[in-house]
C-alpha cells in the first residue's frame, strides 16, 4: 500500500489487531515471487463490478476530492507533469487511469489508494537519486493496485473472520471522505493506517516488490536501484533512531511484515533475475534533476529544519555519493547549527566556508557564511560575505539587518 | 506556544463537552483567567505589559509548557495568540521536549544572532507546530524594552490548511532571550489584533527597569 507499510503496520497492530493476527499465519518463510509470474490482474479503464468493491470506490472517490483540494499538494506544474508522466508510463495496463498528487510533507513516503490514485510525498522526491528509484516506488504502489491487492486482502480478511475492524475501517473512511478532515497530513498518515487494515501480508507486499520491479526493468531502468531505495529508507530510519539512543522499533512490527532484510535481500535477487546482460539500463538522473532541481532547495530546507540530525545527515551524505555541491555542503551545515551542541558551530561554520566555494552555493550560503564570520571576529571577511549575500538576493527578507551588519 | 496549544486544545475541547451537561459554567473551571486592562506580569514575572482591552490567559497546566512562556489569546489559540518569552535562559528550549524525540526544537544560545532566533523559531513552528511550509517576510532591527532588538515577520501553512502570520519583537538581554510574538490567522484576525499587540510591545517593561 504505502512504503511505509512497515512502520504502518504497527499502528494497526494497535487499531486492529485482529487484522494483524490473522496476518501472522501468512507471516513465516514465504518463498520470493518472481517478477517473471506477475500479471497484472486489472486492464485499461478498470471499473469494479462488484456490490463490495463498488462501495469502497464510492468512499475512494470522496477522499480523493478532499485531498484533490487540499492546499498542501504541491501544484508545480513542471513536477506534477512529470509525476503524471512517470506513472502513465510504469503503471502497466492502468498507467492511464492512475492519478496522482504531490503532497507538501516531508516524510519518506507514497501511498496507493484502492480506486487507482496515488499520493506522493516531497520527501520522497527529495530522497530519491534518480528517475528509475522513483519509478520504483510508483512501480511498487501500482503493483498494489494492478494486483487488486485492496479488495483480495478485504474479502480475506472478511472470509477469515468477521472483524469489527473492517467496519470500523470503511466507517473511518466514510467519515474521512464525508468530511472529517483529511488535509492535515498526520491524518492523511492515519489514512494510510486505515488503508493498511486492508492487511498486506508479506506475500502481497512481495508480489508489489515483484511487479514493481517486472515494470521498472521492462521500461528500461536498472532493476538494482529498486532494492538501493528500500536501503536508504532503512538507513535513514536506523540513523535517526541511534542517533537519539533508541534502537529501530522490532518486534511485532517486523514480525507479521516481511523483515526489511529479507525483503531487500529478494529484491536483489530478483534484480539479478531480470537485468539481461548486455542490455543497456539508464537510470535517468539528469532527467530527474532537471525536474525536481529548481525545488530541491526547499525539499531539503522542509527537511533540515526539521532538527532531526541523524536523518537528515544519512540523508545528505546519500546524495552526495552523486558528488558533493554547494547547496549540500551548506544544509551540511544546517544540520549542525540547528543541532547546536558543543562543537557544531565550527562544524557548521566549516561546511559554510565549504559551501561558498562552490558555483551552486545558495544564496544562504553566504548570509551563514558571514555570521559564523563574525561571530569569530573575522568582521572584513564577514561584510564581504554579506555583500555577496545581498548582491545575490537584494529582496532578501532579512536584508535590513544585514545592511546593518554590513554598516 | 501553539505547538503545544494544539494537542492541548482538543483534550480541553473534550473536557468542555464533557463538563457542559454538567454546567461547566458554574463550576468556574476553565483552561483561560481573564487578563484585565492593568499592568500585569507575564512568564516568569521579569517581564510586565499593559493590553489594550481584556485577553484571555492560558493556565500553566499543560506539560508542554515552561514557566518562561505565557500564552494569551483572544479569540482561541486557533485563530490568534500573543506568546511572552521572559528571559529564556541559555540552552533551554522554547519548549518542554523529550530528550530522545527525534526531531527537536534547536535551544536557545546567549550569542546567537537575530537570524538565528528566526531559525529557531521556524523550526519550532516546523517541528512543533506542524507548519509544511514557513516563509520568513522580513527581519529588521528594532528596539526593545529600551535596547537593541529585533523584529521578525513570517507565515506559515500549517497542517490543518490554514495559513497564519506571525510578528514577533525580541531582545537578548544578559544572556537571557525575552520576546513578544503575535501568531493569528493570515485572513482577518492578523490584522484585527495587530494593534493591541503593538501596544503591548510598547507598553513592555522590565521587572525593576
Amino acid at each position: 500500500m504505502c512504503i511505509k507499510c512497515m512502520e504502518l503496520s504497527r499502528r494497526s497492530l494497535l487499531v486492529g489487531g485482529g487484522v494483524a493476527a490473522a496476518a501472522l499465519h501468512a507471516g513465516v518463510a514465504e518463498a520470493r515471487i518472481r517478477p517473471q509470474d506477475m500479471v497484472p490482474l486489472v486492464g485499461p479503464g478498470y471499473r469494479p463490478t462488484e456490490k463490495d468493491e463498488l462501495g469502497m470506490w464510492q468512499q475512494m472517490e470522496r477522499a480523493e476530492e478532499e485531498i484533490a483540494g487540499s492546499n498542501l499538494l504541491i501544484q508545480d506544474p513542471q513536477v506534477t507533469g512529470y509525476l503524471k508522466d512517470l506513472i502513465g508510463t510504469i503503471g502497466g495496463p492502468a498507467a492511464k487511469d492512475f492519478r496522482i498528487y504531490l503532497a507538501r510533507i516531508p516524510d519518506f513516503n507514497a501511498m496507493m489508494f484502492p480506486s487507482g490514485f496515488a499520493v506522493v510525498f516531497s520527501g520522497l522526491l527529495l530522497r530519491m537519486r534518480n528517475e528509475a528509484q522513483l519509478a520504483g516506488v510508483i512501480a511498487h504502489e501500482s503493483g498494489h493496485f494492478l494486483r487488486r491487492h485492496m479488495v483480495r486482502s478485504w474479502r480475506d480478511q472478511k472470509r477469515k473472520s468477521d472483524i469489527f475492524a473492517v467496519g470500523s475501517m470503511l466507517a473511518g473512511i466514510g467519515g474521512a471522505g464525508a468530511g472529517v478532515y483529511l488535509g492535515d497530513y498526520v491524518q492523511l498518515a492515519q489514512l494510510g493506517t486505515i488503508l493498511s487494515l486492508f492487511a498486506y501480508s508479506r506475500e502481497m507486499e512481495a508480489e508489489a516488490d515483484a511487479m514493481g520491479m517486472k515494470l521498472i526493468a521492462e521500461n528500461g531502468y536498472p532493476p538494482m536501484e529498486m532494492p538501493r531505495v528500500w536501503e536508504q529508507l532503512i538507513g535513514e530510519e536506523k540513523l535517526s533512531a541511534r542517533y537519539r539512543r533508541k534502537s529501530r522499533r522490532r518486534g511485532s512490527l517486523f514480525d507479521t511484515h516481511p523483515s526489511p532484510d529479507s525483503r531487500m535481500a529478494d529484491l536483489r535477487i530478483s534484480a539479478q533475475e531480470v537485468t539481461v546482460p548486455g542490455k543497456v539500463y539508464d537510470d535517468r538522473r539528469a532527467r530527474y534533476l532537471a525536474t525536481i532541481g529548481p525545488m530541491r532547495q526547499m525539499l531539503l530546507d522542509d527537511q533540515i529544519k526539521l532538527n532531526d540530525p541523524g536523518a537528515s545527515l544519512y540523508l545528505v551524505q546519500t546524495l552526495a555519493q552523486d558528488g558533493w555541491n554547494g547547496l549540500l555542503r551548506f544544509y551540511e551545515g544546517e544540520i549542525w547549527r540547528l543541532r547546536n551542541r558543543p562543537g557544531d558551530e565550527p562544524r557548521a561554520a566549516q561546511s559554510y566556508a565549504a559551501a561558498v566555494v562552490y558555483p551552486d552555493a545558495p544564496a544562504d550560503a553566504f548570509r551563514w557564511h558571514g555570521i559564523e564570520l563574525l561571530k569569530n571576529g573575522r568582521t572584513a571577511e564577514a561584510k564581504a560575505a554579506f555583500a555577496r549575500y545581498l548582491a545575490m538576493k537584494p529582496e532578501a527578507p532579512d536584508a535590513a539587518w544585514v545592511r546593518q551588519m554590513v554598516g | 506556544m501553539k505547538s503545544v496549544l494544539k494537542p492541548v486544545l482538543v483534550a480541553s475541547a473534550l473536557a468542555l463537552s464533557a463538563c457542559t451537561g454538567l454546567g461547566a459554567g458554574e463550576s468556574g473551571f476553565s483552561d483561560y483567567s481573564a487578563v484585565s486592562v492593568k499592568r500585569v506580569s507575564v512568564g516568569d514575572d521579569s517581564m510586565s505589559v499593559i493590553p489594550p482591552r481584556p485577553w484571555n490567559r492560558q493556565r500553566h497546566v499543560t506539560f508542554g509548557d515552561i514557566r518562561e512562556v505565557d500564552t494569551w489569546t483572544l479569540n482561541g489559540p486557533y485563530l490568534d495568540e500573543i506568546d511572552f518569552v521572559s528571559g529564556l535562559k541559555d540552552n533551554r528550549a522554547l519548549i518542554r521536549q523529550r530528550w530522545n524525540a527525534n526531531q527537536q526544537v534547536p535551544r536557545f544560545r546567549s550569542n546567537m544572532t537575530p537570524p538565528e532566533i528566526a531559525a529557531m523559531l521556524e523550526s519550532l513552528f516546523r517541528v512543533r507546530g506542524g507548519a509544511v511550509d514557513f516563509r520568513t517576510l522580513s527581519l529588521t532591527p528594532r528596539p526593545f524594552l529600551g535596547t537593541n532588538g529585533f523584529q521578525i515577520e513570517y507565515e506559515h501553512l500549517d497542517n490543518d490548511e490554514l495559513w497564519r502570520k506571525g510578528r514577533v519583537v525580541g531582545a537578548v538581554i544578559n544572556g537571557r532571550l525575552y520576546m513578544i510574538m503575535l501568531d493569528a490567522a493570515k485572513l482577518h484576525y492578523y490584522a484585527d489584533v495587530l494593534p493591541d499587540f503593538e501596544s503591548i510591545v510598547a507598553s513592555a517593561r522590565l521587572r525593576g527597569a
